[in-house]
């Protein structure tokens, strides 16, 4: 049980489980799924926020409401919020006295130092709240979660709602965190934006995880899209009509017998190419099929 | 120890928001006109009384009402920490500059340190009344708590229960008023009542306690 870094067995709550996961330490998870699924609150549970009716969450083998494992766990939730009138030092200060104040080897000011360089907000250390962009917030966000030295991280929408060079900035710092050996849990409604980060994707729905696995196998299947001069009157069997054209898995066939297929129907074929599954497919696919 | 430590990182919170935001300038503005009172309707344990009360609010609404700081207690209770640290840290940041306040108009209307210390415990009780209504509702109940203070503070308990029709209604404004912080009730510190010390700390303690209730409800179960 101590190998792991976080686990979750058998939690059930209102509109929530019976959900388990672990999580090893290094590994990145990405928890999807739509509005209302559950995640944010399976994260607070998570975090130990939330109390769960039953099942028990364990931080390195030790129980999440131990102020112990409480230390080694940091949660950044959804919508980051901080006291307004306080610059980005300050309000990593008073969460880095918190720290030091459970007994900590460390200063405040070096526990505060190491966060802004964990989130690359040593620049706008001096900044007052209200004049923080969304990302620099996202930012804010994921380092109090890191302060301290924490092992197990709880993002909740960290990489949401950011463009394109923030999101990758915020990306790259939280592989690195993995990369020391923390165990990362993040939340997103857009599973594309975990598309490269997460190792491992779990797919909510309903407060339960419907599918689970290593983002590689999701993502192993191919699909071949047909470009067709004309819309077809009715697709072949495993196929779907697209904009394009059309397109199928390539589970159990080869892309001559599917190509074959689509001559046989006496298709206008223009072109065609093989492209893996997006996550956004493997989470939609997972979602009807429950 | 470490209680002590994060009531004190909370409390370390007070100075930006006394410049940073308009609680300086509340402070400044609500003395200036305290002590103006002083010298055409009010006499001096009135004024300091207020001072301590009435800063308390300011201060609360101040330090806990900002929707945002608000909100942020959650973000607080994922580290190290307990929402009665929180709920005791936030009450000194308070009371501090109500404290520093009624010292001040003590002073402009004449050192009396019997006035002091009623005001000082005054601006302690209000103040853990306004962290509960201030936590649990937001800045609206200070406004409704301050206008209260401000009235209460200067009429007779028994001319409010009389604007009262007789019944139930009198009868549950006289018990809030008897139960509830209030400088009437506070004057007599000043002279020694260990009647209205006794409310002042019960009240001390009852405020934080139920102020730490509230902080700490977002761990409520998943029911």
């Amino acid at each position: 049980m101590a190998d792991y870094a976080l686990t979750l067995s058998n939690i059930t709550g209102r509109g929530l489980g019976p959900a388990s996961l672990a999580l090893l330490p290094g590994e990145i998870a990405g928890l999807v799924g739509p509005a209302g699924a559950g995640k944010t609150r399976l994260l607070r549970v998570a975090a130990g926020a939330l109390r769960p009716i039953t099942g028990e969450v364990r931080v390195w083998g030790m129980r999440v409401t131990d102020p112990a494992a409480r230390r080694l766990i940091g949660h950044a939730g959804e919508t980051p919020a901080f006291p307004r009138t306080l610059t980005v030092d300050e309000v990593l200060t008073y969460y880095a006295r918190l720290h030091c104040a459970a007994g900590c080897e460390r200063a405040p000011r070096g526990l505060v130092r190491e966060a802004l360089e964990i989130a690359g907000l040593t620049a706008a250390a001096d900044l007052r709240m209200d004049s923080l962009g969304r990302a620099d917030l996202q930012r804010l966000s994921l380092a109090q979660a890191a302060l301290g030295g924490r092992r197990v991280l709880l993002l909740d929408e960290t990489l949401s709602g950011l463009d394109v060079f923030a999101r990758r900035d915020l990306r790259s710092r939280i592989a690195g965190l993995a990369a020391d050996g923390v165990a990362v849990l993040i939340a997103a409604r857009d599973p594309a934006v975990l598309e490269r980060l997460a190792a491992r994707v779990l797919v909510l729905r309903d407060g339960r995880i419907v599918r689970a696995g290593p983002l590689a196998t999701l993502l192993g299947e191919r699909i071949l899209e047909v470009i067709l001069d004309a819309p077809p009157a009715e697709p072949p069997p495993g196929f779907r009509v697209t904009a394009a054209g059309l397109e199928a898995p390539l589970t159990g066939r080869t892309v001559e017998a599917a190509l074959a297929l689509c001559r046989a129907h006496r298709l206008p074929v223009r072109a065609s190419r093989v492209r893996v599954k997006s996550l956004e497919e493997v989470v939609l696919e997972s979602h009807d099929a429950y | 120890m470490r209680f002590l430590r994060c009531v004190h990182a909370e409390f370390l919170l007070v100075s930006p928001r006394l410049t940073r935001t308009r609680l300086g300038i509340s402070l400044v503005a609500l003395g200036t006109t305290l002590v103006w009172l002083s010298a055409h309707a009010l006499d001096a344990l009135t004024v300091t009384l207020q001072a301590g009360a009435l800063g308390a609010i300011l201060s609360a609404a101040a330090i806990v009402g900002d929707e945002t700081d608000r909100i942020a207690l959650t973000t607080a209770l994922a580290h190290p920490t307990t929402p009665l640290a929180i709920a005791t840290g936030r009450w000194f940041a308070i009371v501090l500059p109500a404290a520093t306040l009624a010292m001040v108009c003590a002073a402009a209307t004449g050192w009396r340190t019997d006035v002091v210390v009623a005001a000082v415990i005054a601006a302690a009780a209000v103040g853990s009344f306004a962290l509960v209504l201030v936590v649990a509702l937001g800045r609206g109940a200070a406004l409704a708590l301050f206008l209260f203070m401000a009235v209460a503070g200067t009429i007779a308990p028994e001319r409010l229960v009389d604007l009262a029709r007789p019944g139930m209604v009198r009868l549950a404004a006289a018990s809030a008023m008897e139960l509830g912080p209030a400088l009437w009730h506070y004057r007599d510190i000043a002279t020694g009542d260990l009647g209205a010390i006794a409310h002042a700390f019960a009240w001390v303690g009852l405020g934080i306690l139920l102020a730490s209730a509230s902080i700490g409800r977002c761990r409520s179960a998943l029911h």
